[in-house]
């Protein structure tokens, strides 16, 4: 087990930078789940935790010491691949016990270690096998045995669920979540999938063009998302997302004056409103005009026309309520407001808009 | 007192790290040393004798073979190719790679202009224009008064390069035709003898066609078309035509074949989605198989040096070889040199230019 | 009654049109491509056959039918013995030496390091590949010649210190044609072996990294069995390449000095073609060539992929 940090790391692959300045701090035991889109660097991060590329400037640190140029090998971490990258040419067990091979464990111990290790996984039927003859979960599963049969210091996964199909993927996110913590060992998660991170990570490390965007609990991106990008990241549907203009306690958009309160903020900004904080109301609120209905399934999104500009309204229950053309009222708690510096693209803190009232 | 024994476990598990860093920096850069003396050291035997080609073509008279050009131009190309890339490894932007390799190569240039320059020459070149150019030996070889030493007649080195160019390129021309027909039928047709029509094809590109050299001498005897270029090129279309319809059927099972199911629910007929959907998407194929076809026909030797014997018919590969032959005793390497030079740009050009079809040729459905 | 008889003559009106086509299809198709092949593969293997039955010499005239050839291959042709035990050796030493193991190194290096430097390694390698025979054939007559201006005398004479020059031709003669054999065939290796280690997932090698194997060991356990076929299909490609093909022996040797370079293919040539000119005598010896090639060349089939190479056509018209 081990306490992970990145101080100031950068990489450069030639003349491209990918990360430009990083530092992270990971707890002994900790599930964390790099989080972003693909090309932020979330997996050149993972693969410099690997040893599999080195760091181009500052400082790696396990259990607080350096360990920048140290070879994959001598790190003692497991990893498990999108595609598990199992050896085609060996069984299950042979898989499962490579990566015992070079740690010269007598074989009796390594048949009980990989017995151990396929048990836990629930694969011990298949130690015969080959790669080919498994399924995508079985594949997966067996990948996940060969990283945790050398007791790794750090378990890397990148993006472990993507290549399963969705019903898969949810047995495999909770058995996953269930072994890391029954197993304790640090654990750090690369997905482009807010829902895999958020369900699986203790902390969540979002991230954007190589910087760190935000760090937090998954409860936190939510609710306080640090910036824009964020926002616009996490949550689905995607949050509303409206350009203003604030002055004299006063938010513009589109034409539209908001009542603004708390500290007052000035200048350009952008009023970020999730669906899910939209409701309809027989009085007061906004009108607007239904023009679109996506059901989906429990929920039901609409599109309306405001006057703030289109906008999206989660309503939850199954069955549409309205249809498109009927004119109605919608208004929102201004505690569930998010305003947005434009520009900076980040978080004011304090400033709430209402609708304004009459 | 606990804090001086986490810091002196801290130390510990650095020192550690740091070995284990230190190791790995090690291993590195052992690996990359050996890796790089080794290539190194096996390419030298393979660069040289090329290099010397080119400067003997530049450089060397009638007085014998020279290597006063040679070494000279290794001792002073060798540092400046080092140089530059020791500098591409050094340099810390692009712009400053740029003016270092722009020193390097100016002093080489100038460096190689006042040593080697001197001796450089394009006489060896004269082939080009004046067809006897070998009357010099013929004044050496009377004035040595060498009974056994007969002269070959040289016809011009343009007639030997059309008529290889007539013989890799009509080969070129029918070979890439017969065999995008015949590999689209295969690949996109079914009937009976579909899996022995390929099997044939597979098995007879792997067969080793000089083994026949005599059977088609003697055919091509019958037919009368020996010592006729038609006869050298139909024997090349033959020998290449199994490999290129496996090589096309390979790229006409790239194809996607909801293109042809649209062409087809569009009104074509299959032969006019054939020509004017699914052709089109294996010009990279045509492209590839004319390349290899073409320098296969350009470079052919055997076949050429049984099959025609008149040396108004002779291609390059045979005017190379007897201007070889003519030079057998070491009089003028300079001509040979050039000749060989002139016979070998063509082909160089057509596999750089073109290496990145040749590259897309998957050779005999490898993966097992 | 008469709609059903108009369909059905309409049914097999569409199929017989469907027929005409599909045998106008093969026609056009695959007529061609199997004219031509069965004219320069088909009639020349029974022609061959034929003529060895003959007494077909230099004047190209048949006098009996005869079986002297085989009886003089079989018994009496003194030399053929050592013919072909000269052409095993030869065949095996470049096959073994250059054409896998040495094509192999070549690919591992080249691709070990960074792209740009791999690929100049192999563009090196490639030179003799993409030389016109004649050419590469000068270029090694004039390295090892005899005189003291060939290369290997000049490195010799002045950088080791030899005080006479050496005539590889004439002391080592059969190594000269491997390593002149050599290079190319290791250069087809190179080719082939690069592109397979290009095609296995980068993945594996990371995996296998994390899991603790060094260089040689990812070689090893990941390269090396992902290698197995398409070293086999070289394998078996070289050694078929090796046995028939003459031309650089013929060019850089002529078969000598007194025959140590003669093997099987260019003795063909030489009773053929050289001044004797027994064609039919060549042709004998010819067929026990077409035999081996043709059992290759049926292994290299069967260990291609045939089903997979045969995908079932998704469109039926004609």
């Amino acid at each position: 087990m081990a306490t992970i940090e990145f101080r100031r790391i950068q990489k450069q692959f030639g003349d491209v930078t990918v990360i430009p300045d990083m530092s992270l701090k990971i707890d002994d035991g900790e599930f964390v789940s790099l989080l972003g889109p693909s090309g932020c660097g979330k997996s050149t991060t993972l693969f410099m935790l690997a040893g599999i590329y080195l760091p181009s400037g500052g400082d790696l640190l396990f259990d607080g010491a350096r360990v920048n140029e140290v070879e994959a090998r001598d790190r003692n971490v497991g990893i498990v691949f999108q595609s598990y990258a199992l050896y085609p040419h060996m069984t299950v067990f042979k898989n499962i016990a490579f990566p015992l091979k070079f740690k010269k464990v007598p074989d009796a111990e390594v048949s009980r270690r990989v017995h151990d290790a396929a048990e836990l996984v629930r694969v011990a039927e298949l130690l015969e096998r080959r790669p080919e003859q498994l399924s995508g979960g079985q594949q997966q599963r067996v990948a996940l045995a060969r990283a945790l049969v050398k007791d790794p210091t750090l378990l890397l996964l990148d993006e472990p669920l993507s290549n399963l199909d969705a019903s898969l993927r949810l047995v495999m996110r909770t058995e996953i979540k269930a072994l890391q913590e029954r197993l304790k060992v640090t654990t750090v998660l690369v997905t482009h999938d807010q829902v895999e991170a958020t369900t699986m990570a203790d902390r969540i490390v979002c991230m954007s063009d190589g910087k760190i965007e935000q760090i937090g609990t998954p409860d936190d991106l939510y609710r306080r998302p640090a910036s824009r990008f964020v926002a616009a990241f996490v949550g689905s549907p995607p949050i509303n997302l409206l350009d203003g203009y604030a002055a004299d306690g006063r938010l513009i958009v589109n034409d539209h004056p908001l009542a603004l309160e708390g500290e007052p903020a000035t200048g350009e900004v952008i009023l970020g409103i999730r669906p899910e904080h939209l409701q309809f109301m027989a009085t007061g609120g906004l009108e607007c005009r239904i023009d679109q209905i996506e059901p989906m399934g429990r929920e039901t999104l609409y599109v309306a026309d405001s006057p703030l500009g289109n906008i999206r309204v989660l309503e939850s229950g199954a069955g549409a309520r309205h249809a498109p053309g009927e004119n109605l009222r919608i208004g929102f708690h201004p505690e569930h407001v998010l305003l947005f510096e434009r520009g900076r693209e980040t978080l004011i803190t304090g400033a709430r808009a209402s609708v304004r009232q009459g | 007192m606990s804090g001086t024994g986490i810091d002196a476990g801290r130390t510990e598990a650095q020192r550690h790290w740091d070995e284990l860093a230190f190791r790995a920096r090690r291993s590195r850069r052992a690996k990359d040393a050996s890796l790089f003396t080794f290539l190194i050291a096996v390419s030298i035997p393979v660069i040289v004798p090329y290099f010397w080609l080119l400067t003997l073509a530049f450089s060397a008279g009638m007085e014998g073979v020279d290597t006063k050009v040679l070494w000279p131009s290794i001792l002073i190309l060798v540092p400046a190719v080092v140089a530059t890339w020791v500098w591409a490894t050094l340099a810390r932007s692009r712009r400053h790679a740029m003016t270092g390799w722009g020193i390097i190569w100016l002093v080489t240039i100038v460096l190689y202009a006042v040593i080697v320059g001197p001796h450089l020459h394009l006489y060896n070149f004269r082939f080009l224009y004046i067809p006897e150019f070998n009357t010099a030996y013929r004044e050496i070889v009377a004035a040595e008064d060498n009974p056994e030493f007969s002269l070959t007649s040289f016809p011009s080195v343009w007639s030997a390069f059309w008529n290889s160019l007539f013989i890799a390129g009509t080969a070129t021309l029918i070979v890439v035709t017969i065999s995008s027909l015949a590999g689209y039928y295969i690949s996109r047709f079914q009937y009976r003898f579909r899996a022995s029509s390929l099997a044939t094809m597979l098995i007879l590109h792997a067969f080793p066609t000089t083994v026949l050299l005599i059977p088609i001498f003697i055919v091509m005897w019958q037919i009368g078309l020996l010592d006729t270029l038609t006869g050298v090129m139909l024997v090349i279309v033959g020998i290449e035509m199994p490999f290129a319809v496996f090589i096309m059927k390979g790229f006409f099972d790239a194809v996607p074949w909801e293109i042809e199911m649209s062409a087809l629910t569009d009104g074509a007929t299959r032969r006019q989605a054939f020509v004017r959907v699914v052709l089109p998407q294996v010009s990279n194929g045509m492209i590839a198989v004319a390349v290899f076809v073409f320098i296969r026909g350009w470079e052919e030797f055997i076949f050429v040096l049984t099959l025609l014997s008149s040396n108004v018919r002779w291609t390059m590969s045979l005017y190379t070889f007897f201007v070889t032959e003519e030079t057998n005793l070491g009089v003028d390497y300079g001509i040979v040199s050039a000749v060989g030079l002139f016979y070998i740009i063509p082909s160089f050009l057509l596999y750089t230019i073109a290496q990145k079809y040749l590259l897309q040729m998957t050779v005999g459905g490898l993966k097992g | 009654m008469g709609a059903t008889a108009e369909d059905a003559a309409i049914r097999a009106s569409a199929r017989s049109s469907m027929k005409g086509r599909e045998r106008a299809n093969m026609a056009m198709f695959l007529g061609p491509a199997f004219l031509v092949v069965g004219f320069f593969f088909v009639v020349p293997v029974f022609v061959d056959i034929a003529i060895s039955f003959t007494d077909l010499g230099r004047e190209l005239r048949i006098t009996e039918i005869t079986t002297k050839n085989y009886e003089r291959a079989f018994v009496s042709d003194r030399q053929l013995p050592a013919v072909i035990w000269r052409t095993l050796w030869y065949v095996g030493a470049t096959l073994l030496i250059f054409n896998t193991t040495f094509g192999l190194l070549l690919a591992l290096a080249t691709t070990s390091i960074s792209r740009t430097s791999g690929t100049f390694f192999r563009a090196v390698w490639l030179l003799p590949r993409m030389s016109p025979s004649v050419v590469y054939a000068i270029l090694w007559v004039w390295s090892v010649h005899g005189g003291d201006t060939s290369l290997v005398n000049q490195v010799l004479m002045h950088l080791a210190g030899t005080e006479e020059p050496i005539d590889l031709r004439q002391t080592s003669p059969m190594w000269v044609i491997i390593f002149a054999n050599g290079f190319i065939g290791a250069s087809f290796a190179m080719i082939i072996l690069t592109s397979a280690i290009r095609s296995i997932p980068g993945h594996l090698y990371h995996a296998a990294r994390c899991d603790g194997a060094g260089s040689l060991a990812r070689v090893w356990h990941i390269t090396l069995p992902q290698l197995r076929w398409p070293l086999t299909y070289i394998f078996i490609w070289q050694t078929l390449s090796l046995l028939t093909s003459f031309e650089y022996i013929l060019l850089i040797t002529g078969g000598g000095p007194f025959r140590a370079t003669t093997v099987y293919a260019i003795f063909i040539f030489q009773r053929a073609f050289g001044s004797s000119g027994q064609y039919a005598y060549g042709a004998a010896l010819a067929f026990f060539l077409i035999v081996p090639g043709v059992i290759l060349a049926l292994l290299l089939w069967r260990i291609s992929n045939m089903r997979r190479l045969l995908q079932r056509p998704r469109i039926e018209v004609q």
